[in-house]
């Protein structure tokens, strides 16, 4: 009985969370120009998509500054989840309470403060400036990710490298990348997401020249809902759906190759 | 020439604790030496400084006469089997056994050459494929030998290598670890606190305490000439007594006099008596030093474990291979049964003493 009243729980919450995407899902195949009623199926708002040129340039600008921030994101957050676990006590906490702060910041302060940082610098509001902030942003949720993997980390198999002759590097590339590499994969995604899903700071540090998706929609959607808009989420949605999958798939593998760890 | 020399080694913590007080080893190549004690010992912290893992706060480590004590682990043409076997998890048995010579970037078919050669004697032959998490402990053991054996070391180190294994398998791989280093001539520094273990393998102990040395020698010689109640009580059962020395090779413990094979100890001393229990035994009441009442007796399959209580009422420990004859018995021993330990008296100045008296014999 507990178990089903569970389960009809977490149905509910799911529908009312996926309704709004559904709904507008169901729209964008609407040949009508308003999300009361549905006229007939039709793919016109696609076509329509298509045919926006600028609006594509958008989306792959904004995937393009996705997958550049999380990589480096990646690879500095690393280093620092590293620089932290080496570090003890009073200093490991401090930095720790210091990245914690930039998780829970609201993304408001911390556009605000990138745009009074970036005019304080004299740096222009571009495609430069939104990539810095968000690189910035990614790397605390990438230092959160791999610390636990490091946590875990035998440190007697550093020793043990060292025994057999292998120098610092090649035991950071050959022992500790490949065990904390799941860490870094989850750090990776999340960095990507984060990214692609950014509207606050973007709006605060993009230009005129530059501008992402979540940026360009908000701006259409003051003007009246564009049943385009509809179409390109829906698109996004699956694309979205494609990397979770990837994202599982992968982890899995890595799961699979190094064998049930327990 | 020693392969491995240490020279009043002290390794100091930043918080003051202090696991090794000024300690002095000397080991010759190819023999099989044991770091015995119990934990907190600092046997391991021996064994790490040795590696490389650490450094001492004092004194030097040698390596065939060269100072060893500031070269990086890994630059030490010697390699470790650790406790818990760290083995890469990531890598296959082949590519474990293989990481050594990879670094050393030896040719690839001479690498494939080594492992299986090494796989072979470690008898894992066609195991190289399997991944280290599916092998059972023994075999993870055999494989974190076989990784550290592929480079040569001069000298192998052993992280309480056996202490994961159950009663039967620690037994099998005594057995072929002995052989392993009698077939290759390395010298083996093995890490443990199971005296067993120790007395079974071992050319050389030492036997370590509080971080450090109580003495050191062959098994015989420490099982059978402990120089303190530490060594006493740690290897082997033990009855133990305090008493005082009457004159040159007689002792009074237990409120009788009795016959013994040590001197060079001032009259009137106070001192401990050790009474191994296997060199004592029951016959008639009349015929006994001492008459005792059997308290308990155990059938252990090779021998009798007998408690038995004296007069004085003190309990006695016995180890015979027959029964006892009777509910009073009387307790046997010869005079060289008889283990005096001087209080407080280091394994330096035993020696010393031992040499005295056996020259004032002569």
């Amino acid at each position: 009985m507990r178990k089903l009243g569970k389960a009809l729980y977490l149905v509910f919450a799911f529908i009312l969370l996926y309704l709004p995407i559904v709904y507008l899902a169901y729209f964008s195949f609407s040949s009508g120009q308003d999300m009361v009623h549905f006229q007939h199926f039709s793919w016109v708002h696609y076509q329509a998509l298509w045919a926006d040129k600028n609006l594509i340039a958008i989306f792959l600008q904004t995937i393009l500054l996705a997958i550049l921030s999380s990589l480096i994101a990646t690879a500095i957050g690393t280093c620092g989840a590293w620089g932290i676990f080496r570090l003890r006590g009073v200093q490991r906490k401090t930095l720790l309470v210091f990245n914690n702060v930039l998780m829970v910041a609201p993304d408001v302060i911390i556009g605000a403060s990138f745009l009074i940082c970036f005019t304080a610098l004299g740096i222009g509001l571009s495609f430069w400036s939104v990539l810095l902030s968000h690189i910035a942003f990614s790397i605390p949720i990438v230092v959160l990710m791999v610390l636990p993997r490091l946590h875990d980390l035998d440190l007697t198999l550093i020793d043990a490298a060292q025994d057999l002759g292998a120098g610092k590097g090649l035991i950071f590339n050959q022992i500790i990348l490949p065990e904390i590499m799941p860490g870094i994969l989850s750090g990776l995604f999340m960095a990507l997401t984060y990214s692609l899903d950014d509207f606050a700071v973007t709006f605060f540090v993009t230009g005129n020249g530059f501008t992402t998706l979540s940026v360009e929609i908000y701006s259409r959607a003051r003007q009246g809902i564009n049943l385009e808009i509809n179409a390109l989420s829906t698109v996004m949605l699956l694309v979205v759906l494609l990397l979770a999958g990837g994202y599982l798939f992968l982890t899995r593998q890595h799961d699979i190759s190094l064998g049930a760890r327990s | 020439m020693n392969i491995i020399e240490l020279r009043h080694v002290t390794r100091r913590y930043p918080d003051g604790f202090t696991a090794l007080h000024d300690i002095n080893l000397s080991l010759e190549p190819g023999k099989f030496y044991s770091l015995l004690g119990p934990s907190g010992s600092g046997k391991t912290t021996i064994l790490r400084l040795i590696a490389g893992f650490d450094q001492p706060t004092a004194g030097e480590i040698l390596f065939k006469g060269r100072d060893i004590t500031n070269l990086p682990a890994s630059r030490r043409p010697l390699n470790t089997v650790f406790q818990n076997y760290a083995l890469f998890p990531h890598l296959n048995v082949f590519d474990n056994i293989a990481f050594g010579l990879k670094v050393k970037k030896v040719a690839p078919d001479e690498i494939k050459k080594k492992v299986e050669r090494m796989l072979s004697l470690v008898r894992l032959e066609g195991f190289g494929k399997r991944s280290v998490q599916e092998l059972s402990g023994g075999q993870q053991q055999r494989v974190a030998i076989a990784r550290a054996l592929v480079n040569h070391p001069k000298v192998l180190l052993l992280d309480e290598s056996l202490s994961a294994l159950d009663k039967k398998l620690r037994k099998t791989m005594q057995f072929e670890l002995r052989s392993i280093q009698k077939q290759l001539g390395i010298t083996f520094i093995f890490v443990t606190h199971d005296q067993e273990e120790a007395l079974a393998m071992s050319d050389e102990i030492f036997v370590l305490n509080d971080g450090r040395l109580q003495q050191s020698g062959s098994p015989s010689a420490i099982y059978d000439e402990p120089v303190n109640e530490f060594v006493a009580r740690f290897i082997g059962d033990s009855n133990l007594m305090s008493g005082h020395m009457i004159r040159d090779f007689e002792v009074e413990f237990g409120n009788h006099r009795f016959e013994c094979a040590d001197a060079g100890i001032k009259p009137g001393e106070q001192v401990q008596v050790l009474l191994r229990p296997e060199d004592l035994s029951l016959v008639e009441p009349a015929q006994g030093k001492i008459v005792v009442d059997i308290l308990s007796q155990l059938f252990l399959g090779d021998h009798y474990e007998i408690w038995a209580k004296d007069d004085g009422g003190f309990n006695w420990l016995i180890h015979t291979v027959e029964k006892a004859p009777a509910e009073r018995c009387g307790l046997h021993f010869a005079p060289d049964a008889i283990h005096v330990m001087r209080l407080g008296e280091s394994e330096s100045e035993f020696d010393q003493r031992l040499s005295q008296y056996e020259e004032h014999e002569k």
